[in-house]
């Protein structure tokens, strides 16, 4: 059944932030101000790449008003930030890599003053080869970004004999996909209020994925103990893993402590652009191969990701990538090699969908072309190749088990799209005959958690706090995916509470447990397994404490909206309030747990999967090479849906998002130099865009005995649209995409009624 | 050394206005951005800043009843105008129309572009209370939003246009 | 430096003339130091983006009476600098008389920014997306200046290499012939704005055509006005395209010329989103399309007169 308002029934609630949202009271942690806060300015590099030769803070320092300046000089603890490995500079030393590199920060009385602060400071600059293209990066007499090279990461996987599978192919494909520098473009740029506590704490109020690793990394860089820093990072406008890694916070931190006095930075768009993460550019080249009957033998692959300047997290998202390009099919034999390359181009990092993006692309470009080569239909084709239940995962590793591959390639066959489709290729279309239509389709298996090798820790707390509210306190954040209406409706329809029963405590380091990080893919299934493991104690510790404050046998109890009930009648018997009462303190369970992986010695393998299918129409302008997106269908197999509003959202979100990459955005570079410096050029999709047929249909269907329950559906949907649309295109024109966004001269024909040939030179 | 072009006092003119019903006098610049005095002056952050040249539509807000970006008018602009934030849009408790459905739809997720985007289909319904899907193309290019792929913006402003009175042909549903 | 913030700079002085002599001698008296502002959307963006510094003055044009408005006069619709491209759009004689130049404006930006920038900052942008079809209209533009009043051909005005700097005036209207094609007897007129961007809304343009004439009983084609601009061109009439169209029939061998000719002629500033060979081939195709749709094939095609190439 389609998944929409109808559908979902009284399933579909008003998210408890709603009210807030509508009526623009709810204050994001960029609209914090307080009375004698200062404004604090980030000094970032002019150029790509140079050596600093001299930075002059005194003239800056002089100006009244101005209450600090700070350089690489006035970082008390670790210089460096970076989720993985810390090796981007708070402050430059020496010398800057890419355009965004911060040289120094000042705090003013105004934000104009902090402004022109900016322009007083003096900084030499011994401009050096800019190192723009990661593949001539990696030749041995290319510039070096370190002393130890280029390389940021190499990931290669094996598995049979390629060469000898290819000398047994009869088609072989090979193709060399590219895909953009994407920008997360969050409406809510980058930015906080920093306080220093009259108990010479610090509090951070400033958007992130993971406010505990913020606290550790800011911990590392003011050379503090974690526990004299609280970190407030909820509510948050928009974040795609783009706000995960640290942004102005050290710079918020470093400014404040040294003024003694509240700091707040908000970054204009400019410099979010400038600073900010994007998704890796990546090309990924591929040679695939199948015999006579169209059974793949052989499949290699060689990705170069472009890092910029900096680790973060490339190292994984390229092992997320080695992963996906491997994907839901059987092969005979594998290789895939892949580089991750630093450049003074844009810090490239977390996005949603994690490099599975990139390499779905790729990976469904063959599974198109081997299937036209074969004269297959494709999506026949796919299926011929797909693993099968109780087979191990894309790198040879023990996964759990579904059937989710399966299951969302027979919605898609049974679709109303695809039925359309075929109806479609006997109807004589009337359309002028510059308009041509396609449908085409895509198959998605996307791995879920961090993965092997990387701590993934999960946890959360119920308490029956002393005002009678049952507090839910989890590590997570909100930053728009309906994190905060998930808890709320799994604590009401698992335990069942009353939503008026609740307090839901997120995003403050002071008043959480650490659940880890609000990041791939993994809130909601944590928050489900957390809450499962919670049930039994905390419902035994309530019903207990009940039956001793009425006198009642504990089997008579049940927890019900309120308060505690009669197990026969549902009668009210005491409410939460008056239990909390009864209580000497607080009745809290608590769990800490971590996500399930996969047992293999292969770091970053995944062991739950979603598994999703797109299919899409779309019309082709060959006047002016223009796609536009007609209808799409999805189907998504990730076990129950915990928040029908929330999963329809976040597949249409990622959808819109993944419309962008396909068709429109590039935070296009030229030596190093972003092009791209606002929303004027740099363009996410309109609601003209997106205002076609849309229908999600979620598969929640999970083996029996499987234990994981919901899987997330966060990124899933920002990932098989492009490869389906690339397909879509090829339907109605017969040209091949491999570049993305899709340029629309490859679509450019010339009007058939010129009939006279006319050769333009 | 300050600059003196700094330190000379701008010349600041007193911006008299009507913002939420509510008559204003402040002393700004004339130049001032009303997003600015919004947010800073009155503190009235339900106006969002996010582009700061009129791409996205955060920071919208109605001058005289149109939607106008905040961020690209200067104070001398709204000399004696108008102006209405989404503050004022439920300015005695009650939401209006269209904040009522973009709650019941989910027209909203991370909820930053959403007082833009809900000011700006309040005017729209107001001139034109039963717009095409290319009418509400039209009048909505201007309010980005990331999070929702339009979806539930979509249902919101068409049930919110269902809501006004007349039926409506609605938006071709898949199901 | 990039310059971010108004305030870093003085923030400007606004000065509010009531009559255009009274702004023209503002000007004159501030040089360089200022700025006339209409609408300020686009001054605000290049100074947002750094592209512009903020200037000591503003010249607000937007108290000056007589500046806005659309009415007829003297055989033309005319149209007052300083109306928003919303009230154009809005306007029924603007509706009825210039339908291309108000499918052009509905192409600009989004509402709320075309409810306050004006039709005269489009145009004195040079590179603005109503020019095009301005120019297929035949419009012309009155200028107040320290010489009075002048009025001159856009298309004139806009193939001046480099507008003279220090000449102070200010544009009070454009003024669009309201044509002879009623005495035409039976003559078919057609018009066409098309705009290709990155994107299908708000978008900066790539290619902009616009193009009007008519087709005489016997199936010639006269009267004909071909424009093209698109990004940081300044559109230009594509004149011999026209000449080569004038007095014959939209035939096989005429729209092949013409695709020849536009592709040769439409010479679009660089941009670095489009390859220049794109822009003209999309340029050609959508002009000999749209002459195409004038033929019986193109009717029955589905090629519906002045409507959008989609």
């Amino acid at each position: 059944m389609p998944l929409n308002r109808t559908t979902s029934g009284d399933r579909w609630r008003v998210r408890p932030d709603g009210p807030d949202k509508v009526t623009g009271r709810l204050p994001y942690l960029t609209d914090l101000s307080l009375p004698g806060m200062l404004h604090g300015r980030v000094l970032r590099s002019p150029y790509p790449h140079a050596r600093i030769v001299s930075i002059r803070t005194e003239k800056a320092k002089a100006i009244p008003g101005v209450c600090a300046v700070l350089t690489s000089a006035d970082v008390p603890g670790l210089n460096r930030f970076g989720i993985a490995r810390p090796d981007q500079p708070v402050f430059c030393e020496d010398r800057v890599r890419f355009i965004g590199d911060a040289v120094a920060a000042v705090a003013a009385e105004t934000e104009a003053l902090a402004a022109y602060a900016l322009t007083q400071i003096e900084v030499d600059y011994e401009p050096l080869p800019v190192v723009d293209d990661p593949e001539s990066a990696l030749s041995p007499d290319s510039v070096k970004l370190f002393e130890h090279g280029n390389v940021l990461h190499r990931s290669d996987y094996g598995c049979g004999d390629v060469e000898a599978g290819f000398a047994a192919c009869r088609h072989i494909v090979e193709e060399t996909y590219s895909t953009p520098r994407q920008m997360h473009t969050y409406m809510e740029t980058e930015g906080g209020l920093f306080v220093p506590e009259p108990n010479g704490r610090l509090t951070v109020y400033a958007p992130t994925q993971h406010g505990f690793m913020d606290r550790m990394q800011l911990a590392r860089i003011l050379n503090r103990p974690e526990a004299d820093i609280r970190v407030v990072s909820s509510p948050i406008g928009g974040s795609f893993g783009g706000k995960d890694e640290l942004n102005v916070q050290p710079y918020g931190a470093l400014l404040a402590l040294a003024c003694g006095r509240p700091v707040k930075l908000h970054n204009s768009r400019w410099e979010s652009v400038r600073a900010g993460l994007k998704r890796h550019p990546m090309k990924i080249t591929m040679k695939t191969g199948t015999d006579e009957h169209g059974r793949l033998l052989a499949h290699q692959v060689r990705i170069v990701s472009d890092a910029g300047p900096y680790s973060t997290l490339s190292a994984e998202v390229l092992n997320f990538a080695v992963e996906h390009v491997i994907g839901p099919y059987r092969f005979g034999a594998v290789k895939v090699e892949s580089v991750s390359v630093f450049t003074n181009n844009g810090m490239s990092g977390e996005f949603r969908g994690f490099g599975g993006n990139q390499a779905i692309f790729a990976l469904e470009g063959q599974m198109d072309r081997l299937a036209e080569k074969l004269g297959i239909d494709p999506w026949t084709f796919r299926l011929m190749n797909m693993r099968q239940p109780g087979d191990p995962g894309p790198l040879g590793q023990p996964i759990a088990q579904t059937d989710g591959a399966r299951q969302v390639w027979e919605a898609l066959a049974d679709c109303r799209l695809w039925k359309e489709k075929a109806a479609a290729g006997n109807r004589s279309e009337t359309r002028p005959p510059w308009i041509k239509t396609g449908y085409g389709a895509a198959l998605v298996m996307h791995g879920a958690g961090l993965g092997v090798g990387i701590p993934d820790p999960a946890g959360g707390r119920l308490t029956l706090a002393g005002d009678g509210k049952i507090e839910a306190a989890f590590g997570y954040e909100e930053f728009g995916q309906g994190l905060i209406a998930s808890l709320e409706q799994m604590l009401i329809e698992q335990f069942g509470f009353d939503a008026q029963d609740l307090r839901i405590v997120i995003g403050d380091t002071d008043a959480v447990p650490d659940s880890g990080s609000s990041t791939a893919s993994r809130a909601t299934s944590m928050m489900w397994q957390a809450l499962k493991r919670l049930h039994p104690p905390f419902a035994t510790a309530l019903r207990k404490q009940a039956s001793r404050a009425l006198g009642v046998g504990m089997e008579k109890l049940v927890l019900g909206r309120g308060g505690i009930r009669d197990a026969e009648s549902g009668s009210l018997l005491i409410s939460y309030g008056e239990l909390a009462k009864t209580a000497s303190e607080p009745i809290v369970a608590e769990t800490k747990f971590a996500y399930p992986t996969s047992p293999v010695d292969r770091v970053g393998a995944h062991y739950l999967y979603t598994y999703a299918s797109v299919a899409v129409k779309v019309e082709v302008n060959t006047l002016t090479g223009r796609v536009k997106l007609l209808d799409q269908f999805h189907a998504v197999a990730a076990g129950p849906v915990v928040n029908p509003q929330g999963y329809l959202g976040q597949i249409e979100g990622g959808s819109g998002m993944a419309l962008g990459f396909a068709l429109t955005e590039d935070a296009v570079m030229d030596k190093g130099m972003y092009l791209t410096r606002n929303l004027d050029t740099y363009l996410i999709p309109t609601i003209a865009e997106l205002s076609g047929g849309f229908e999600v249909l979620p598969i929640e269907e999970l083996p029996e005995g499987d234990k994981h329950g919901p899987r997330g559906v966060g990124e899933i949907g920002s990932v098989g649209l492009a490869p389906a649309i690339a397909a879509a295109v090829h339907d109605a024109v017969g040209k091949r995409v491999n570049k993305l966004p899709i340029d629309p001269a490859l679509l450019l024909e010339k009007p058939v009624f010129l009939n006279k040939a006319v050769e333009w030179r | 050394m300050i600059d003196p072009k700094l330190a000379s006092a701008a010349e600041t003119f007193t911006l008299q206005c009507v913002i939420n019903k509510r008559p204003v006098s402040v002393d700004v610049p004339p130049a001032k951005r009303l997003l600015c005095i919004l947010r800073e002056d009155l503190h009235l952050t339900g106006t969002k800043r996010s582009c700061d040249i009129g791409r996205c539509g955060a920071c919208m807000v109605l001058v005289d009843g149109k939607p106008v970006n905040s961020c690209l008018t200067m104070a001398y602009q709204c000399q004696g105008k108008n102006i209405t934030t989404i503050e004022g849009l439920a300015a005695d408790g009650a939401l209006n129309r269209v904040q009522k459905c973009f709650l019941e739809e989910g027209g909203y997720q991370c909820g930053y572009c959403t007082p833009g985007m809900i000011v700006t289909v309040t005017a729209l319904l107001n001139k034109n209370p039963e717009p095409s899907m290319a009418e509400i193309e039209e009048a909505l290019s201007g309010n980005l939003c990331r999070c929702t792929g339009y979806g539930g913006i979509i249902r919101s402003v068409l049930k919110a246009a269902e809501q006004g009175g007349r039926r409506h042909a609605g938006r071709h549903e898949s199901a | 430096m990039v310059l971010r913030h108004e305030e870093i700079l003085q923030s400007p002085s606004v000065w509010r003339p009531r009559t255009p002599e009274e702004a023209v001698a503002r000007k004159r008296a501030l040089g360089a130091d200022a700025v006339f502002a209409a609408g300020g959307t686009l001054l605000r963006t290049r100074w947002e983006a750094g592209t512009e510094a903020i200037p000591r003055h503003l010249i607000d044009l937007g108290s000056i009476e007589g500046l806005s408005g659309i009415w007829l006069q003297d055989g033309d619709l005319a149209i007052g600098a300083l109306t928003a491209l919303d009230d154009c759009l809005n306007d029924p004689l603007l509706g009825r008389h210039a339908p291309i130049v108000a499918q052009a404006i509905r192409t600009i930006a989004g509402w709320s920014v075309r409810n306050v920038a004006t039709i005269g900052g489009n145009i004195v942008s040079r590179t603005g997306d109503s020019l095009p079809a301005l120019l297929a209209a035949d419009a012309s533009l009155v200028w107040i200046g320290e010489d009075g009043e002048r009025t001159e051909k856009l298309a004139d005005w806009l193939s001046e290499p480099i507008p003279d700097r220090a000449r102070v005036r200010l544009l009070a209207q454009v003024r669009i012939p309201l044509g002879g094609d009623d005495s035409i007897a039976n003559a078919k007129r057609f018009f066409a704005f098309h705009k290709v961007g990155r994107r299908e809304a708000f978008t900066p343009s790539l290619v902009t055509v616009a193009l009007c004439g008519s087709l005489e009983p016997d199936g010639r084609l006269t009267g004909i006005r071909i424009s093209a601009g698109g990004g940081q061109t300044v559109p230009a009439r594509l004149k011999r395209a026209e000449e080569l169209l004038t007095g014959r029939m939209p035939d096989p061998d005429a729209l092949g010329e013409v695709y020849e000719q536009v592709a040769a002629d439409y010479a679009p500033a660089p941009d670095p989103f489009a390859p220049d060979m794109y822009r003209k081939l999309t340029a050609a195709n959508l002009v000999v399309t749209e002459l195409w749709k004038l033929t019986a094939a193109g009717e029955a095609a589905g090629g519906k007169e002045g409507a959008p190439c989609r």
